[in-house]
């Protein structure tokens, strides 16, 4: 399945919508994507990983390196609708406890909007 | 419930989710044949072990299987791609899926750890170079070696090297994963590190992975089948279960570690022992 | 065995080693030329390491060796020419030994021993450590990824080196032209202009191009084709450097042949 990654604006987050696989090879076009909008808009991110059945370590690197940008810019990055092979992964590069990773996208956006502009714990 | 299901179904698992197919494989070394008629299936998904003592050509069997040794009859369908017959950008392609660990590691010694992990990936990929920094750190984190990235393979003891030749086996998240004996010569608790990862790497990844070890234990704990090699012919073929409960006695005497017999002193002894001498 | 039979293998082996050669100078070049034109990246950044290992780091040892080559060279001929009164065409012997066989010859033989042997070694050695095996399971070609660099940046290199030593060795004869023969710098640079063409360099650095070739092809060859075992990278290191030498030179007299013939007439 190709990757397609598309942005919306829900109340003071951006949600990042992924849907398809992340792999070595399309992972570029979603950092790009995050960097532009942590970088330049200075976003509230969420990412909706509802509709990837699969992402790969180098689609975990690059949310890392969001992750990172986020933290430096104090911005709340949180992820949601990881499914159980995605969790497998994050639990494998134990990763599971540094994001900041939620069940549904309420429950990212009240925590985004209780972060007012300090990072989430 | 196979964690790469959609992978499936987008048809690039060909050939009904059978990985690798082997039939009638006999690979020759000049005049001496080391492998004979040596046929079995591995699934997407599966952990196989092949087993087998040192010289019963489990090792060899690994090299033709990753294209590295030319079979002399029978053929070899990984993915449902005739290894014979493939072009050599075919190979390539295929190639790329696989991550593969040596014995001795076989770590570039002109490149730190961190470059020999990030190699394919700065081959194969567009990935930019700090994505790349993040993803070599995890797949050392992932071995145990977090740290290492800026160090000579040369600086490193054998288990270190063993690991660091993991990291770069995993660096491209392969389809399927080849193991040349994972934990010999490692000290027990990194041994089983080593296992444990299989396993993590099965499930999170659903990798094929196919190991050659002489390990019973580590082959006990981490595969899905078993395979028997001995003096270039299989022997068995199963399930630990199925291998435990195999009354063959050649099988009984690898898995129960039995020595073979000594051979009594006979004339043919004798005329070994001085041939060819003028007496 | 009758010595027509051992002749005859010697000669079979001898071919069949020359075709070896071809093949991998033939797959380098087409890594060089065709494949970044296929979307295959030359490494540049392998090319620039080599050439500097292999030509900035011989410079020292070169410019030492040629001048020493150019001063004698400038002794042997004064000898004759002292006799017959003409010591002032030393300037000339010693350019036209220089630029047409010495310089290259030279900066082969320092090349050989340098990097020849180290290609071989090097090669030998990833060969030995199963390196080879897992450049190619990574899908990235040996010839590709090692020996094409090394072509490109010896048959880059070679020529320069040895454009320096005919300089160097030039030097060499002036010194001796001016301490001892009764020249000016200026009266022996204005001899050694006269002397020599145009053509007595291009012919000396089309040799060294060639000569580039042979070393890189001997040196990987010999690395690529070590057994199984670390004494065999000696092995390989030690035949590497015999066989570059007996090609360079053989290659030497091919090309003078042709040279003389193209021009006598």
């Amino acid at each position: 399945m190709p990757l397609s990654i598309t942005k919306r604006q829900n109340g003071a987050a951006t949600i990042v919508d992924v849907t398809g696989e992340i792999t070595l090879f399309n992972a570029p076009d979603l950092r790009k994507v995050l960097m532009e909008l942590l970088k330049v808009e200075k976003a509230r991110v969420i990412v909706n990983m509802t509709n990837s059945a699969y992402i790969d370590s180098a689609g975990v690197a690059c949310l890392v390196e969001a992750l990172k940008v986020a933290r430096e810019s104090k911005l709340p990055f949180a992820i949601f609708g990881l499914n159980r092979v995605a969790k497998e992964v994050f639990e494998l590069t134990r990763l599971i406890h540094v994001f900041d990773v939620y069940g549904s996208e309420e429950e990212a956006l009240r925590a985004a909007q209780q972060a007012p502009s300090s990072a989430a714990v | 419930m196979r964690p790469r299901s959609s992978r499936d179904e987008s048809g690039r698992q060909a050939d009904g989710g059978i990985a690798i197919r082997v039939r009638n494989l006999r690979v020759n070394y000049g005049e001496h044949e080391v492998l004979h008629n040596i046929g079995f299936d591995v699934k997407a998904g599966e952990t196989i072990a092949i087993l087998g003592g040192s010289g019963s050509g489990k090792t060899t069997l690994l090299r033709s299987l990753v294209g590295l040794e030319r079979p002399s009859g029978g053929a070899i369908w990984i993915r449902g791609q005739d290894l014979c017959c493939i072009s050599p950008r075919e190979m390539a392609e295929l190639r790329k899926k696989f991550g593969i660990s040596f014995q001795g590691g076989a770590l570039f010694g002109s490149m730190t750890v961190g470059e020999n992990v990030a190699l394919p990936l700065r081959e194969h990929t567009r990935l930019d170079d700090s994505t790349i920094e993040v993803l070599v750190r995890l797949k050392l984190e992932e071995v145990g070696l977090s740290g290492y990235e800026d160090y000579n393979p040369a600086q490193l003891s054998g288990g270190m090297k063993k690991r660091a030749a993991i990291a770069r086996a995993l660096t491209m998240d392969p389809e399927i994963l080849f193991f040349d004996e994972p934990s010999a010569g490692l000290d027990p608790i990194i041994a089983a590190g080593i296992d444990d990862l299989i396993l993590k790497l099965k499930r999170a990844f659903g990798m094929t992975i196919v190991v050659v070890t002489h390990e019973l234990a580590s082959a006990f704990l981490i595969a899905d089948r078993m395979v028997l090699v001995d003096k270039g012919n299989i022997i068995a073929i199963g399930t630990p279960e199925e291998m435990k409960a195999n009354p063959q006695p050649r099988v009984r005497q690898f898995l129960d570690r039995v020595p073979d017999p000594e051979v009594s002193a006979d004339e043919g002894f004798l005329d070994r022992l001085t041939q060819n001498l003028r007496l | 065995m009758p010595v027509t039979e051992t002749l005859g293998q010697a000669t079979i082996d001898g071919l069949a080693y020359l075709g070896d050669l071809a093949i991998l100078m033939g797959r380098s070049l087409h890594a060089i030329i065709v494949a970044p034109f296929q979307g295959q990246r030359l490494r540049g950044q392998r090319v620039v390491h080599q050439a500097m290992s292999a030509g900035v780091g011989a410079i020292p040892i070169l410019s030492l060796i040629s001048f020493f080559i150019g001063v004698i060279m400038a002794l042997q001929s004064a000898y004759e020419l002292r006799k017959l009164g003409a010591i002032a065409l030393v300037a000339r012997a010693v350019a036209i030994s220089i630029t047409r066989e010495l310089a290259p010859l030279i900066t082969a033989i320092v090349v050989i021993g340098r990097s020849g042997s180290a290609f071989a070694a090097e090669i030998g050695s990833m060969k030995v450590n199963e390196e080879i095996d897992a450049l190619e399971t990574m899908a990235l070609d040996p010839i590709q990824f090692l020996v094409a660099p090394k072509l490109l940046a010896m048959l880059l290199m070679l020529p320069c080196l040895t454009t320096w030593a005919d300089f160097m060795g030039i030097l060499g004869g002036a010194t001796f032209g001016v301490s001892v023969a009764g020249f000016t710098l200026g009266s022996y640079i204005q001899a050694t202009l006269h002397s020599i063409a145009f053509r007595d360099i291009v012919t000396g650095l089309i040799k060294s191009v060639m000569f580039g070739a042979v070393i890189t092809a001997v040196g990987c060859q010999e690395g690529l084709s070590t057994g199984l075992g670390a004494e065999q990278v000696g092995r390989s290191t030690t035949s590497a450097v015999v066989k570059s030498i007996f090609l360079v030179v053989a290659v030497d007299l091919v090309f003078t042949l042709l040279f003389y013939f193209t021009t006598s007439r």
